[in-house]
């Protein structure tokens, strides 16, 4: 648990950009209305790829952008900067010019791939033998370019960490955060991660028969495979005693953080989900709760033959007799597997449904898992009263990590 | 930021050699190599000598049969820096790994591979090695290290990223050691990069690859030397926001805090030599020129630096050349 001499972590604000939406209220009444976005991907040539279809996001306008200004932008920092404005807006951390009035807010945001679309067009280019803009597409590239859009966007200037965690990354930052608020390095970090879809990235998950070519169907037993999709999402993170003397809104009080690494393999969980069941532990330990006090876990569940039978059997293993009240959904057959922005997003949907009672439903079921069968969340099912919500986030590497949201 | 971390261990992997006395000996000798772009024109790059002996008991490991040459880089500084650290101390042992571009070797060759040969001929065996946090995932696996990995991208400043994530993991009670490791492998494509950004016709500028590993643990009163703090700049875009980002880092120290030098060779030697004019140097004489590895410079320097301290009080600048630059203050008691 937490020390008790520790300050409490709270979420003072949310935002994302997600293919369900270019806003995180516009995303979550798309998700609980059961929609999915999966559509062909025009965004690159999928033309060599067993799968032609991923959950792609609308970029939303930037009205202070020139279109120059927006060209040197990278489609990772078209999603990020509209989703960290809406989080900190919010939490009532945006001035009347749309700057962050706390200069020295600290950043810990996650990423698989940066803008690796330019990446990509740098070495195209310069395989090509063309010489022509090699450099603006080489210096943007990197993730802490990114990072920098968001600084410069916000007029901020504090501490960053780009965290680079696989598919856990966002879980991460999320986590990393709250660490340091408790350490006392910071009362305030806007914590949250992005993705956005590229050729490398897609190609890669194609090449590994990881990709479905029908639907996406987590926790299934016809499961087939994941749908790549994009998004960011942004959390404003503070310490409780911070934001009660400014006066902000409570959302929600990050609990506990709990992460690992399994070593069983580089892309395949352990086979009984035992490292997951020990993370979901830790951060049980830290928010001083019990399993049975979970009353929704937004679980990770790619839909992949080898990630989902293990974390069901961690869910089964974790909760035991009390499983079917726990209700457990993967939103990644609504928006897809957005990697590195997944932890970001999965835990604001997990929050959502704290605050509201929604739960998200578990699409595309036909045959669930029968180890957890009991507690996949129906279409358009409630449960009032919620206390505590768990977001868990698995990743290549064996990156595991889990998050507990309190009321 | 307080960091308040003792040295427990370290190790090194460099062009000089392997091992954290290669850091002082001799300047290696540099290769000739082409960007991919301009096969023409060689520039001299600074290579490390994977056939070294320190590199065949790591080749012989089954889980690393694919991984790219930044993972024995980063396995061998690490279990130099365990040393003899017991199994039972291992498993309360994290991981945090700083790195800049990540497996370029792989990423390009997977990327080019789907440009020669088309999307259904990628291979499956490259790509989760080109994932950024696949490397310290092994070396986690094979050395023991139960506590928890992260990997941190960034420039050179994510070396302090890594050592403050270091001591809040550290003072949390998270883990009681972390190894922190920086790492940078070359490709040729790095040529390309550095040529589009005019770097390669800077006199004294050289590509260059390797790892270093600091064991760190909490500071106790009998350490004789300790990472006291660590700062960062204003991250900056423009050479202008660059100069007063350098300036602003030195400004309020005492002048006769002495300095180490790290910018040779990169655009940011004029601004170390501005913002550090005057000051004392640590090291008696300059150490050989390694060439520029990211955050595997930035590691090298450190040990550099505290290798070579004998005031009360030293500073370490980090030039990120892509984002901010940071500064690590040693304290020697």
């Amino acid at each position: 648990m937490a020390a008790p001499s520790e300050p409490r972590v709270v979420v003072t604000g949310v935002g994302a950009v997600t293919p369900l939406g270019e806003t995180f209220p516009e995303s979550w009444a798309a998700l609980i209305a059961g929609r999915a976005a999966d559509a062909p991907v025009d965004i690159f040539d999928t033309s060599g790829c067993r799968a032609h279809r991923a959950c792609s996001a609308w970029l939303p306008d930037l009205p202070r952008f020139s279109r120059k200004a927006l060209g040197r932008l990278s489609r990772a920092s078209r999603l990020a900067l509209p989703a960290a404005r809406e989080a900190l807006a919010q939490a009532g951390l945006l001035d009347r010019d749309g700057f962050c009035p706390r200069s020295n807010l600290a950043l810990s945001v996650s990423t698989t791939a940066g803008g690796m679309a330019f990446g990509e067009n740098f070495c195209r280019d310069v395989l090509a033998g063309r010489r022509a803009h090699l450099f603006s597409q080489v210096e943007r590239y990197l993730p802490q370019q990114q990072v920098l859009d968001l600084q410069q966007d916000l007029a901020v200037s504090g501490p960053s960490v780009v965290m680079a965690n696989a598919c856990a990354s966002g879980a991460n930052a999320i986590g990393h955060a709250a660490d340091l608020i408790r350490a006392g390095e910071s009362d305030c970090v806007l914590a949250g991660g992005f993705e956005a879809l590229c050729e490398l990235v897609f190609v890669g998950f194609d090449c590994l028969q990881a990709t479905t070519t029908e639907k996406c169907r987590p926790f299934d037993l016809t499961r087939s495979g994941l749908m790549i999709g994009e998004a960011a999402a942004f959390l404003v993170l503070e310490s409780r005693a911070a934001a009660e003397a400014r006066g902000a809104t409570i959302l929600a009080e990050l609990a506990g953080y709990g992460h690992g690494t399994d070593f069983f393999h580089l892309t395949q969980p352990q086979p009984t989900g035992s490292v997951l069941v020990e993370v979901m532990l830790a951060a049980l330990r830290e928010a001083g709760l019990d399993p049975a006090q979970i009353g929704y876990i937004n679980a990770h569940g790619t839909a992949t033959p080898v990630n989902d039978g293990p974390e069901a059997l961690a869910y089964r293993a974790l909760l035991g007799d009390v499983l079917g009240a726990t209700r457990i959904s993967s939103t990644k057959a609504a928006i897809g597997h957005t990697l590195g922005a997944a932890g970001a997003v999965e835990a604001l949907f997990a929050i959502a449904a704290l605050r509201t009672g929604d739960l998200p439903p578990q699409l595309n079921l036909r045959e669930p898992i029968p180890e957890i069968a009991a507690a996949l969340v129906a279409p358009g099912e409630k449960q009032a009263g919620l206390q505590h919500v768990m977001s868990v986030n698995l990743g290549f590497g064996g990156s595991n990590a889990a998050l507990v949201f309190s009321r | 930021v307080k960091l308040d971390l003792a040295i427990a261990g370290h190790g090194a992997v460099t062009p000089a050699g392997v091992g954290v006395e290669a850091l002082f000996s001799a300047e290696p000798k540099p290769q000739m190599l082409a960007p991919l772009g301009e096969p023409k024109r060689d520039y001299p790059v600074l290579r490390v000598d994977l056939k070294d002996p320190a590199f065949t008991r790591w080749q012989k490991e089954p889980r690393l049969r694919r991984v790219s040459p930044m993972t024995f880089f980063m396995i061998e500084s690490a279990a130099q820096a365990l040393g003899a650290l017991s199994p039972e101390e291992r498993a309360q042992t994290g991981l945090i790994v700083a790195l800049s571009a990540g497996c370029l070797v792989y990423s390009r060759r997977f990327f080019q591979g789907i440009l020669r040969d088309g999307q259904r001929t990628a291979s499956p065996a490259l790509f989760p090695e080109t994932v950024f946090n696949s490397p310290g995932s092994h070396v986690a696996s094979v050395l023991g290290l139960n506590g928890a990995v992260y990997a941190l991208c960034g420039d050179e400043s994510a070396w302090l990223g890594a050592l403050k994530t270091a001591a809040v993991w550290i003072r949390r009670g998270r883990v009681r050691n972390v190894v922190v490791l920086g790492v940078e492998e070359f490709d040729p494509l790095v040529l390309d990069a550095y040529r589009s950004a005019r770097w390669l016709r800077r006199p004294g500028f050289m590509a260059s690859e390797g790892a270093a590993a600091l064991l760190v643990r909490a500071a106790r009163p009998d350490d004789p030397l300790v990472l006291a703090e660590a700062h960062e700049s204003l991250p900056y875009r423009t050479r202008a926001e660059a100069d007063f980002a350098a300036r602003e880092l030195f400004l309020g120290l005492d002048e006769v805090i002495p300095c180490h030098r790290t910018a040779r060779g990169t655009w940011a030697e004029t601004l170390e030599a501005d913002a550090a004019a005057g000051r004392p140097e640590i090291a008696a004489a300059p150490p050989p020129h390694l060439g520029l590895a990211f955050t595997a410079s930035a590691a090298w320097e450190t040990i550099r630096a505290a290798s070579a301290l004998t005031a009360p009080r030293g500073i370490v600048p980090i030039w990120g050349l892509n984002h901010r630059f940071g500064r690590l203050d040693l304290a020697r008691r």
